[in-house]
């Protein structure tokens, strides 16, 4: 099967996982406790029958829960999300879009800095294996893996926010933001350097969780690949250590790392939550909470579903990066 | 960190061919026989050698203990949720101190020097009696959760790996379904339709255990489906289900093992998470992801009061990581590579 036909079919694949990804996301609506036309109309025009009845048959709420199911998912194949109770009529797929590029900078971010810092950590503490370097690179992925993100956060803002005073703590303006509602900026570029300066704290705070789990699985990567016969028969021949990490170890002990970029990127979107909460970002983790606090149904439902598919993109482009970097993959579906 | 003597390639670029000297020193276990190379005897001889291992099982002792005790000591929760700035005779409610927490080993309200060694927070609660009682909201949440994710997907993990074809198809698209959305939004929306509680949130976080132990279960016991005793099993006339409980669970629980020990880390972790966001322990109830919200307001008056909820989620966490690393090189040090891909998704 050649790589064309294997995106297809992988591409294919994933409508399934979506199918049960709005399955389970109407299900949790529908099951919640409260009247979404009473979160709608507010407490004064409850009082009146015919306003309940009225806004029901606007809506479609008094049809049976599979016709809702099915009007609910055309509309969403449509791009239509439904429209927000707590922003007064914004419509969702806008309000998605208008905090979807904080919350993607944001994951971007910290997915450079845990790559850019994990994988030389790894392939440093496997090539030096039990030395100094290997101790300190371990010790450093294990605290890494056992920190909670946020509490990194509190952290930082507590040293670098309040006591050095060297960055700010809260929000992150986007580069193209206009210069006068930007406090410390007066032209675009100051814009883009104050949000560098924003970016820097909650990258680390989410980034960390991320670089320790790499850093691990490039070291037993790196490792498994330099304990292999093949290495052993470049080292009979005399090659140096040298030649043999860069010709022969590196490449291959990159495949493992690929594999898990998918999930990686999934873990980042779910920490953003966290890390938004704790820097005060306008981003799809705050929205989200912000729509179940208010019970604002279509927006729970829109972000929940947006989450989703983000998260499935990511994985699919995972799998077809990873067969295209290894041939010995075989294409799936031929089994 | 962990002792690693049993690799046998010394991998120092410069001195390829200088193997280290312990390789072939007759005390390295894995100079023995292979035979040896199992059972728990052997498991404990290797925790035994293992410092590193060693020091996180004590860590994990004494934390269990901590959590025993705030369980017996019917006291401790009393004191821990107490606000008692509220009852003292020279307490003003309209002082600016009143909004401050105190600092340090003492207050402002002559309750002696040792009486809050770390201090309290802003409602007066002793920050020490709340750190304790949270080790057990902590404990209670990790060995829980793990273990209905653990008999989860030892039941769906065996049930399509033994019986493949269509029922396993099945079984593993509902499974990578629930694999696709990212952890903390899907719990989030599920709290939010079902209610706020810690136990929801323990069995929220369960739910989406399952998915990494029923794909283990599974890849264990489609290597073990092929073994001669199995088919020896199916000849001498056992049911599928007797099989599959003598012969295919028992065959991969070392794997199971060190997983679920892993696993305790990573909910240890999501649980704070939720809690930090308001999804998981409730006020009064302490848990450390609960304080480390409370403190979110006082950050600059009273840094210490964020600093000790972490760590002891940090310590806590760390000492299960150890002790699993540990486990899993007692157990099977060439273990796939595979299993480490669910490490760091939260």
């Amino acid at each position: 099967m050649s790589l064309f036909r294997y995106t297809f079919w992988r591409l294919l694949q994933t409508i399934p996982a979506l199918f049960g990804i709005s399955i389970i996301t109407f299900a949790l609506i529908n099951a919640m406790p409260s009247d979404p036309v009473a979160i709608m109309l507010g407490p004064e025009q409850m009082a009146s029958e015919e306003a309940i009845e009225a806004a029901r048959e606007r809506h479609g709420l008094n049809q049976p829960v599979h016709i809702r199911y099915l009007n609910w998912l055309v509309a969403v194949v449509q791009g239509d999300l439904g429209v927000s109770f707590y922003y007064n009529g914004v419509s969702v797929s806008d309000k998605i879009l208008e905090r979807l590029p904080a919350t993607l900078l944001l994951v971007f971010a910290s997915f450079v800095f845990s790559i850019s810092l994990s994988i030389p950590l790894g392939i440093i503490s496997a090539a030096r294996r039990n030395k100094l370097a290997d101790h300190i690179a371990r010790i450093i992925s294990l605290i890494g893996v056992s920190t909670p993100s946020f509490w990194i956060g509190l952290i930082l803002i507590i040293v670098f926010g309040y006591y050095l005073r060297w960055l700010p703590i809260s929000g992150l303006p986007m580069p193209y933001a206009d210069p006068a509602r930007v406090s410390g900026a007066e032209t675009q570029f100051e814009v883009l350097l104050q949000t560098l300066r924003h970016l820097i704290l909650p990258t680390i705070a989410l980034g960390t969780l991320r670089m320790a789990a790499v850093t691990r699985i490039q070291r037993s990567a790196m490792l498994e690949v330099l304990n292999s016969g093949y290495i052993d028969l470049v080292k009979a021949y005399g090659v140096s250590g040298r030649t043999i990490m860069r010709k022969h170890a590196l490449k291959n002990a990159q495949l493992p790392v690929i594999t898990i970029i998918g999930l990686q990127i999934s873990g980042a979107l779910g920490g953003s939550v966290l890390i938004e909460t704790v820097f005060n970002i306008n981003g799809l983790g705050r929205l989200i909470i912000t729509a179940i606090e208010a019970q604002d149904y279509p927006l729970i439902m829109g972000t929940t579903l947006f989450f989703g598919i983000i998260f499935i993109i990511g994985v699919v482009v995972t799998d077809i990066a990873y067969a295209y970097v290894d041939p010995r993959v075989s294409y799936g579906g031929e089994s | 960190m962990a002792s690693e003597s049993k690799d046998t390639i010394d991998s120092r670029p410069g001195e390829l061919f200088v193997p280290a000297e312990e390789e072939y020193s007759v005390d390295n276990p894995d100079e023995m026989d292979n035979s040896e190379d199992v059972g728990i005897k052997y498991t404990i001889l290797q925790i035994k050698e293992d410092t590193t291992a060693r020091i996180g099982l004590y860590i994990v002792s004494i934390i269990m203990i901590v959590a025993i005790y705030a369980t017996i000591d019917a006291q401790l929760l009393d004191y821990a949720i107490a606000e008692r700035f509220w009852y003292h005779p020279e307490f003003d409610p309209d002082s600016p101190e009143a909004n401050l927490p105190p600092i340090g080993i003492t207050n402002a309200y002559g309750e002696g020097t040792v009486a809050h060694p770390l201090g309290t927070d802003h409602r007066g609660r002793d920050i020490l009696a709340r750190l304790v009682y949270g080790s057990r909201v902590s404990i209670q949440a990790g060995v829980f959760a793990t273990f209905i994710g653990m008999a989860g997907g030892i039941i769906i993990g065996s049930v399509a790996g033994y019986y493949g074809g269509r029922i396993d198809d099945l079984l593993m698209r509902g499974i990578e379904t629930l694999y696709a959305i990212p952890f903390l939004v899907l719990i989030i929306a599920f709290m939010s339709a079902v209610g706020r509680d810690l136990v929801i949130a323990m069995v929220a976080v369960s739910i989406l255990t399952t998915p990494v132990f029923a794909r283990l279960i599974r890849s264990e016991v489609l290597s073990v489906r092929e073994m001669a005793y199995v088919e020896a099993a199916r000849a001498s006339g056992l049911r599928d289900y007797q099989i599959i409980l003598r012969h295919v669970i028992p065959n991969s629980f070392a794997s199971v093992v060190v997983q679920a020990t892993l696993q305790i880390g990573s909910i240890i972790l999501l649980i704070a998470g939720l809690s930090f966001l308001g999804f998981g322990a409730q006020e009064p109830t302490p848990d450390w992801g609960a304080m480390l919200a409370d403190s979110r307001g006082f950050l600059l008056p009273n840094p210490w009061f964020s600093v000790w909820p972490g760590l002891a989620i940090l310590i806590t966490v760390v000492a299960f990581n150890i002790v699993g690393d540990g486990l899993r090189d007692a157990l099977d040090p060439y273990i796939d590579n595979s299993q480490k891909e669910d490490e760091g998704r939260i």
